[in-house]
């Protein structure tokens, strides 16, 4: 017999939850996730990240495009623009160049990023504008009732793949490797506090970082990535790997059947804003 | 022709690409506004970067203002017969027409200009490629060689050109200019024992007129002179011909000057990038042509529901698609004004001259602020390219207004699309302390939160915000030329097609028909009660567009409900004068009157 325990009061737990703090970058907008998402671990992790780095919330902006995991800005006390489907990155590019003082966090999932969005991203990795694009890839398209995705496996069936969808994915970590991204890093949102510590990292590499976040959609998505399926694939990158060497990077990021979680790339080169800088000088004839 | 008093001269050179037809008229341009002369100047060349296309460089001279190029040139320059021959008759009668007499190869029949030269037109030919060989063992020069023969035609001050040469090949070796100057005096040399054109007046600019205060801009250096003095700190662009050369020139000036200036990966970044650092707080532009306002339609449908304040450029051209990428038309009003989805009304301003443009484009960031809401700045290749001789006393208007900082709420609740007496709500911008929010594309309430419920509310704020605009302080909306009261035509017009507007009316007026004519700059919202009073004034009202489908005849047609004569054209080409004098004489009931041919127009292509 299980031990008796205390009945919890939410009332009490909000009252706790308040006292902590660590809602405070929370709106009073609560998520309109479907429950078990994996976005709330996201919407968590990026609290935490934004906690624990202390960023006051004037100064970050949540920009995200269309889609489920698009209406995260709506859900933090923050600065946030949802603007159009695949346009994120623009969008996101236009608001750090005009403050650099302010922390830009882009989000969206998998269409927005990788479909309509997919040509913007390797001309904001190859310019290294210094922001965070958390990507929740959940390998569907859930707001609009389950259709395939970009990154979505051959032989998923979906509403708009009925008979089994044939187009081989994309590999996002790949394909940020070769577009020169400066951070490159993939997590799980079954991992809650490992997905929190990467959000963490990401925000505090200065450059572009490019976190894919794994994500069942509990909705739409019954056999494919679902969280038992997640959970018995997913495993942590070598302690011994090597974040400086990109060939070893995109020999990890080769592996599909079974992702790897963890930072696969780190590069310190300049920004787009130091570049900015360094043209500004190069125009006034003082360099 | 209509009688202007002082000079008012023409001059066409017509060369190959690679024979320097284009510079030819840069420099001849140049030295014009220096002696004080008002220039408009307008330059054709084929889309292809090398080959054998044709150049031609129109330049008109004036001691007066002018307004658009005349429908004919005073002389017409060759530099490859083969190309000037259809331009032959585009010289008026008495007009020279200046070429090389020195055959150098067999000349096929009907192949040397000499043979195209109407009787009442003076030929002038010369060796000038032979001159030029002499002058720097190159043919290179002819195109300087001739710019000496027409100073000495005109006797138009020697200085003034030696001046402009020298500033042209500054940067090159002193070589280049010193063989420059020798073909420039040679040219002289050649033209000193000619008969010359005793119809034509050239009367000595007084020094305070323009004088050397005048400065020659092109339509795109206006937009940019605007943006850097209205104090621009952010552009993303694409490029796309007509409308590249502003986003190189804010590429040269904004980095010194602390602008942040990026090219993009295209139009739909470009103006994604605009919107973002306007909503950030910065003055944010982009520009582009046609196509790309075609792509970015969807985010100005953004700009207008976040209320961000953005300015866009739209130089067109020749649509649709591709369309004709290096030819003038006015065909992409209704996207301008119209494009995207939704009810989505943003503010759209149409410069009719140079100085325009660069009113429009500085003032454009305030009106941009005021409203919360994209301005498009709508010109074309025309006036994008073309030069005219701008005062600049007129300069240095568009300081921005310092923010005034909301007081933090701090409880998160802060009403960003707060509904309030005037419809435009207190907006904040990121960095801000206790005034977070999130602004988004989809309907939402007062506080930016998703909402469905209270569409018709927002739909009313967004239109009504703009109403005012017509009576935005320190720019013309619209303006009325012409005689004062009823009158028999009015000609009611847009954009660069204005000047011919402006032209034809003094034309009508000194043929003796009641005629007025009126720009209108604001096309949306649309200065109604003004356009109502010239309608009330006018017995016919005639709407000459560089469209075919009429497109501002049938946003006025709609919004007046009264009907319009138009005049569309789309030949790639300015329309003539002569086109809209034909039609205002029709509507004033005079008989067509016979004359010169309108071939300024098909030679135009």
């Amino acid at each position: 017999m299980n031990e008796h325990v205390e009945p919890v009061y939410l009332e009490e737990k909000l009252e706790e939850i308040r006292a902590d703090g660590h809602q405070g970058y929370r709106s009073k907008s609560l998520p309109t996730w479907c429950p078990g998402c994996g976005y709330y671990s996201m919407a968590e992790g990026l609290t935490f990240a934004l906690r624990r780095l202390e960023i006051a919330y004037k100064d970050v902006v949540v920009v995200s495009g269309i889609g489920c995991a698009s209406r995260f800005p709506f859900f933090f006390k923050t600065y946030g623009f949802h603007t159009l489907h695949g346009r994120v990155l623009p969008v996101a590019t236009g608001v750090k160049i005009a403050n650099d003082a302010l922390t830009v966090v882009a989000v969206g999932g998998d269409g927005d990023a990788f479909a309509i969005g997919g040509g913007h991203i390797p001309h904001a990795a190859r310019r290294n504008i210094d922001m965070t694009y958390l990507v929740f890839d959940n390998g569907i398209y859930g707001l609009t009732k389950g259709q395939t995705s970009p990154t979505s496996a051959v032989g998923f069936k979906t509403s708009s793949t009925p008979y089994e969808n044939s187009d081989v994915p994309l590999n996002p970590l790949m394909m940020l490797l070769s577009y020169g991204a400066s951070w490159v890093g993939q997590a799980y949102a079954g991992h809650q506090h490992d997905l929190a510590d990467m959000i963490t990292q990401a925000m505090s590499h200065k450059g572009f970082s490019f976190l894919r976040i794994l994500s069942p959609c509990v909705t739409f998505d019954k056999t494919d990535n679902t969280y038992a399926n997640l959970n018995l694939h997913v495993h942590d990158l070598p302690q011994d790997h090597d974040t400086s060497n990109l060939m070893a990077a995109m020999q990890a990021a080769s592996q599909t059947d079974k992702p790897a979680l963890g930072v696969y790339f780190k590069d310190d080169r300049p920004t787009l804003a130091q570049a900015m800088n360094a043209t500004a000088t190069r125009a006034s004839g003082t360099g | 022709m209509m009688n202007r008093t002082g000079t008012d001269i023409q001059i066409a050179i017509c060369g190959s690409a690679g024979d320097g037809t284009i510079a030819s008229g840069d420099i001849l341009k140049r030295a014009a506004a220096l002696m004080g002369f008002n220039v408009i100047a307008f330059d054709v060349y084929p889309p292809e970067i090398r080959g054998f296309g044709k150049c031609i460089s129109r330049v008109r001279i004036s001691s007066q203002q002018s307004y658009s190029l005349k429908q004919n040139s005073d002389v017409l320059i060759s530099l490859n017969d083969t190309h000037a021959i259809p331009h032959v008759g585009e010289v008026r009668d008495f007009g020279a027409v200046i070429y090389d007499d020195n055959l150098i190869a067999n000349v096929p029949e009907g192949g040397h200009i000499s043979g195209h030269i109407h009787p009442a037109q003076i030929p002038y030919g010369f060796s000038i490629r032979q001159i030029s060989e002499q002058a720097t063992n190159s043919a290179r020069s002819r195109n300087i060689v001739i710019l000496g023969y027409l100073a000495e035609l005109f006797d138009l001050p020697r200085e003034h050109f030696r001046k402009i040469i020298r500033d042209k090949f500054a940067t090159k070796p002193r070589a280049v200019t010193d063989d420059n100057i020798k073909a420039f005096n040679a040219g002289l040399l050649a033209g000193s024992g000619v008969f010359k054109l005793d119809d034509v007046v050239v009367q000595k600019v007084d020094a305070k007129g323009n004088g050397a205060d005048a400065e020659m801009m092109t339509g795109n250096g206006a937009v940019a002179r605007g943006f850097m003095e209205a104090g621009i700190q952010c552009y993303f662009g694409y490029p796309i011909t007509p409308a590249t050369s502003i986003m190189e020139r804010l590429a040269v000036e904004m980095p010194p000057a602390g602008g942040k200036f990026l090219q993009t990966e295209d139009e739909i970044s470009a103006i994604a990038a605009a919107i973002g650092a306007g909503y950030a707080g910065t003055r944010a532009a982009t520009a582009t042509s046609g196509p790309g306002l075609a792509l970015m339609a969807e985010m100005l449908g953004l700009g207008v529901m976040a209320e961000v304040p953005v300015v866009v450029v739209v130089s067109q051209r020749g649509g649709p698609s591709t369309g004709l990428p290096t030819k003038t038309e006015q065909s992409d009003l209704n996207l301008a004004v119209f494009g995207g989805s939704g009810d989505a009304q943003r503010i759209v301003l149409a410069p009719t001259n140079v100085e325009g443009c660069y009113r429009c484009a500085g003032r454009a960031f305030e009106i941009a602020e005021t409203y919360q809401t994209p301005v498009i700045v709508l010109i074309d290749l025309y006036l994008s390219n073309r030069y005219e001789t701008v005062i600049p006393s007129a300069h240095k208007q568009f300081a921005a207004k310092p923010r005034v900082p909301l007081a933090p709420n701090g409880d998160g609740a802060f009403k960003r699309f707060e509904l309030t007496e005037n419809n435009i709500s207190p907006r904040a911008i990121p960095g801000e302390e206790g005034l977070m929010h999130t602004v988004t594309g989809l309907e939402h309430n007062e506080l930016g939160r998703p909402n469905d419920a209270i569409h018709m509310d927002m739909n009313t704020k967004r239109h009504e915000k703009l109403k005012p605009a017509v009576n935005f302080p320190g720019l013309t909306v619209s303006k009325r030329f012409g005689d004062e009261g009823k009158v028999k035509v009015g000609i009611l017009g847009w954009g660069s097609t204005f000047g011919e507007i402006l032209e034809t009316m003094y034309e009508a007026q000194a043929e003796g028909i009641s005629c007025a004519a009126m720009k209108v700059v604001m096309l949306s919202p649309l200065p109604v009660e003004s356009i109502a009073a010239f309608f009330a004034d006018c017995d016919e009202i005639l709407v000459p567009e560089v469209n075919y489908e009429g497109q501002f005849a049938n946003i006025v047609c709609g919004a007046l409900g009264k009907p319009v004569s138009r005049l569309n054209q789309t030949n790639g080409a300015p329309m003539a004068v002569a086109d809209i004098l034909a039609e205002v004489r029709r509507l004033s009931g005079k008989k067509p009157k016979t004359g010169q041919s309108d071939t300024f127009t098909e030679a135009a292509l």
